[in-house]
C-alpha cells in the first residue's frame, strides 16, 4: 500500500510547484497524431477547463495526466517528479510501478459514464479505492463516505446500487468516489455530457462548489457556461494543438484566433 | 436389519418389502448413491479450478502458456465425452504404472508392450494386487474424478474466458484509475462481475456433470444404475430374486433421484443468480426486482 504524502507536505512545498506540469505532450493512435506538443501548467487549487471540438485531443490529454493513455513523447510532472519511463516510442511506459500507483491515487477521475462498479452500492463505490488502495480502515472510510455522499446531495441513497440512480446522481455519486481519495488533483472528463440539461445543472453546482474550496481541478468539457463560471483558466484545444488559453474573460469576451471564435460561434456561447 | 425379519412367518405384504429392501444388497444400491453425489461435490470445485486455470492460460501473455490453453479446450471439447471417461483412466493407469515399472523394477528386461499386452511387474502394479478391495474402489474412484474434471473443466474453461471478457472495459479502466494493482482490479471488479456472464454456462455445466454421472458405470464403478439394474431384474448372473422383473421401478427411482437432484439444483442457481445480478443495470437485474 503506498501512504499518500501527507497534507503538510503538499502545502508547505508546493505553493510553488505546480501540482501538474506537462511539457511537450505527443499522442498517436497509430498512424493519427491526436496530441502534437502540449505544454499545460496547473498550481494548486486551480481549476482550468480543457475546451475544444470533439476529436481535439482534450479527453485524450486527460487520459494522459494519469497515465489510462501513455504519451509516446513529453513529460509529465506531477507535484515536482517527473514520471519515469522506460522503452520509447509506441512501446513507451512507466517504469516505476509505485510511481504510478502514487500519481493515480493522487489524481482522481471522474468519467463521462460516470463508470460506477455496477456490483458495489453507492457507498460502497466510495469506500473501495480507500480501503483496498490506501489501506483506510473500514469503518472509518464508510464514515468519511456518507459524509461525502450528503456532501454531493445523495446522502440518502449510500444503500442503492448505481443502476437505480439517475445519470446525475450518479455522476454526483462519481464526484464523492473521487474525493473520498482525498486527491491533490481531480481531473473531470465531459463530466456532464451523458446529462440532459435538467440533470446537468445538478452536476455543475457540485463541481462549482469544489472550486470554491479551492480544489486543483481540470476539466475537460463542451458545457462553455460552467467553463466561464467555474474555471480560472481556459485551453483551447484545436487539432492536438493548444490553439489558444487564458481567463475565462479574455477567452470567451475577447478571442483572438479565428479558430475560437468559430467554435465559440458555432456552440452559441 | 430389522429383528422380525429372522422370523419366516412375518414374511409377507408391507413386512416383506420393509425386510427386502434392507439387505445388505440394497445398502450397497444406497450407498452407491453417496457415490454418485460424492463424485458431484468433489468434482465440481475442481472443475471450477481447472476452468480458472484453463481461463488464464488462454488469456495469458506469454504466447507458449496461450497456447496450451487453447489446446486443451479445443482438444477436449472436441473429443466425444465417452470415448475420454474411457481413455483417461485407462491412460492414467497406465502412465503410472508404466513409470513405477522403470522405477521399482529395473532389474525386468522384457519390454512393458509385450504383443497385445501391457506388462508390469507385481510390485508396479495399482493399486497392489495385495491391497485391501476398498483401496482398488477408491483408485478407481479418483481415476473416474479426474476424468471428469479433465473434460468438464476444458468446458468451464471456454464459459470463464467468455465470462471475463464480457465484463466491461471501463470497469476495469476505472479501478486502475483509482490506482488498484492489477491483482486488486481482478479480485474486486473482474471476479466479481464476471459471475453474471458465467453463471448460466457454469450452471448448464453443473446439470450436465449431474446427468453424466451414470458413465461411472462405463468405469467399472458400481454405480446407481448398476445397481439398479442387478437389483431390479428377475435374475442376474450371480443371484436368482424372489421377485419378477422389476427393473423399471428401480430405473423409476434413478429418475426420481436425479429430477429431485436437479431440481433442487435450479433452486440454487435461481438464488445465485439474483446475487450476482445485484446492481448489474440488466434485463435479469430488473425481473430480479434490484434494477431501476
Amino acid at each position: 500500500m503506498d501512504a499518500k504524502p501527507d497534507g503538510a507536505a503538499i502545502a508547505t512545498g508546493a505553493d510553488a510547484t505546480p501540482v501538474i506540469e506537462l511539457r511537450n505532450i505527443h499522442k498517436s493512435f497509430g498512424a493519427l497524431e491526436v496530441l502534437k506538443g502540449i505544454d499545460l501548467v496547473a498550481h494548486k487549487g486551480d481549476v482550468t477547463a480543457l475546451i475544444g471540438s470533439s476529436g481535439s485531443g482534450k479527453s485524450t490529454l486527460l487520459r494522459c495526466i494519469n497515465l489510462l493513455e501513455v504519451p509516446q513523447q513529453g513529460d509529465i510532472i506531477f507535484q515536482g517528479e517527473a514520471v519515469r519511463w522506460k522503452q520509447r516510442g509506441y512501446d513507451r511506459v512507466p517504469a516505476d510501478i509505485h510511481q504510478l500507483r502514487k500519481i493515480r491515487t493522487n489524481l482522481s477521475m471522474v468519467f463521462q459514464q460516470f463508470n460506477l462498479w455496477a456490483h458495489l452500492t453507492v457507498l460502497q463505490n466510495v469506500t473501495e479505492a480507500p480501503v483496498t488502495v490506501l489501506g483506510l480502515d473500514p469503518a472509518a472510510a464508510a464514515e468519511r463516505g456518507r459524509a461525502l455522499l450528503a456532501k454531493v446531495g445523495i446522502g440518502d441513497k449510500c444503500d442503492n446500487y448505481p443502476a437505480q440512480l439517475s445519470g446525475g446522481q450518479q455522476q454526483r455519486a462519481a464526484i464523492a468516489r473521487a474525493l473520498a481519495m482525498e486527491p491533490a488533483a481531480m481531473l473531470f472528463d465531459e463530466p456532464t455530457s451523458a446529462l440532459d440539461p435538467e440533470l446537468q445543472g445538478e452536476v455543475v453546482r457540485v463541481i462549482k462548489a469544489l472550486a470554491e474550496e479551492g480544489r486543483t481541478m481540470l476539466i475537460v468539457t463542451h458545457d462553455m457556461k460552467m467553463a466561464h463560471d467555474v474555471a480560472n483558466h481556459v485551453i483551447f484545444i484545436h487539432k492536438g494543438v493548444i490553439e489558444e488559453e487564458g481567463s475565462p474573460a479574455e477567452l470567451f469576451d475577447r478571442p483572438r484566433s479565428a479558430r475560437l471564435q468559430q467554435f465559440l460561434a458555432a456552440t452559441g456561447t | 436389519m430389522f429383528e422380525m425379519c429372522a422370523d419366516p412367518k412375518v414374511l409377507a405384504g408391507l413386512d416383506w418389502f420393509a425386510c427386502y429392501l434392507t439387505t445388505p444388497k440394497h445398502f450397497q444400491f444406497y450407498f452407491s448413491f453417496l457415490v454418485v453425489l460424492t463424485l458431484i461435490f468433489i468434482t465440481a470445485p475442481i472443475v471450477l479450478a481447472l476452468g480458472f486455470l484453463g481461463a488464464f492460460a488462454r488469456r495469458a501473455a506469454f504466447a507458449p502458456l496461450r497456447l496450451v490453453g487453447h489446446a486443451y479446450t479445443s482438444m477436449v471439447r472436441g473429443v466425444p465425452d465417452i470415448v475420454f471417461f474411457l481413455f483417461v483412466p485407462i491412460a492414467l493407469d497406465q502412465a503410472l504404472e508404466y513409470v513405477r515399472h522403470r522405477v521399482l523394477c529395473p532389474e525386468v528386461t522384457e519390454p512393458v508392450y509385450r504383443g497385445n499386452d501391457f506388462v508390469v511387474c507385481a510390485a508396479a502394479k495399482l493399486p497392489l494386487s495385495s491391497a485391501p478391495q476398498w483401496i482398488h474402489e477408491v483408485y478407481g474412484f479418483v481415476l473416474a474424478i479426474i476424468a471428469f474434471s479433465v473434460v468438464f473443466g476444458a468446458f468451464a474453461a471456454n464459459t470463464i474466458d467468455g465470462a471475463l471478457s464480457a465484463v466491461p472495459r471501463a470497469q476495469l479502466e476505472t479501478a486502475r484509475a483509482y490506482g488498484m494493482t492489477e491483482r486488486q482490479t481482478f479480485r474486486r471488479i473482474h471476479l466479481p462481475q464476471m459471475w453474471v456472464y458465467a453463471l448460466p454456462g457454469l450452471s448448464n455445466l453443473w446439470m450436465i456433470l449431474i446427468k453424466a454421472t451414470p458413465l461411472l458405470f462405463l468405469l467399472g464403478i458400481t454405480d446407481i444404475v448398476y445397481w439398479a439394474r442387478e437389483l431390479g431384474g428377475s435374475k442376474t448372473s450371480f443371484f436368482e430374486y424372489p421377485h419378477p422383473d422389476w427393473r423399471v421401478w428401480y430405473f423409476l427411482a434413478l429418475l426420481a433421484f436425479y429430477l429431485l437432484l436437479t431440481w433442487l439444483s435450479e433452486k440454487g442457481f435461481a438464488w445465485l443468480n439474483v446475487r450476482v445480478r445485484r446492481g448489474q443495470a440488466t434485463i435479469g437485474a430488473e425481473v430480479a426486482g434490484v434494477g431501476r
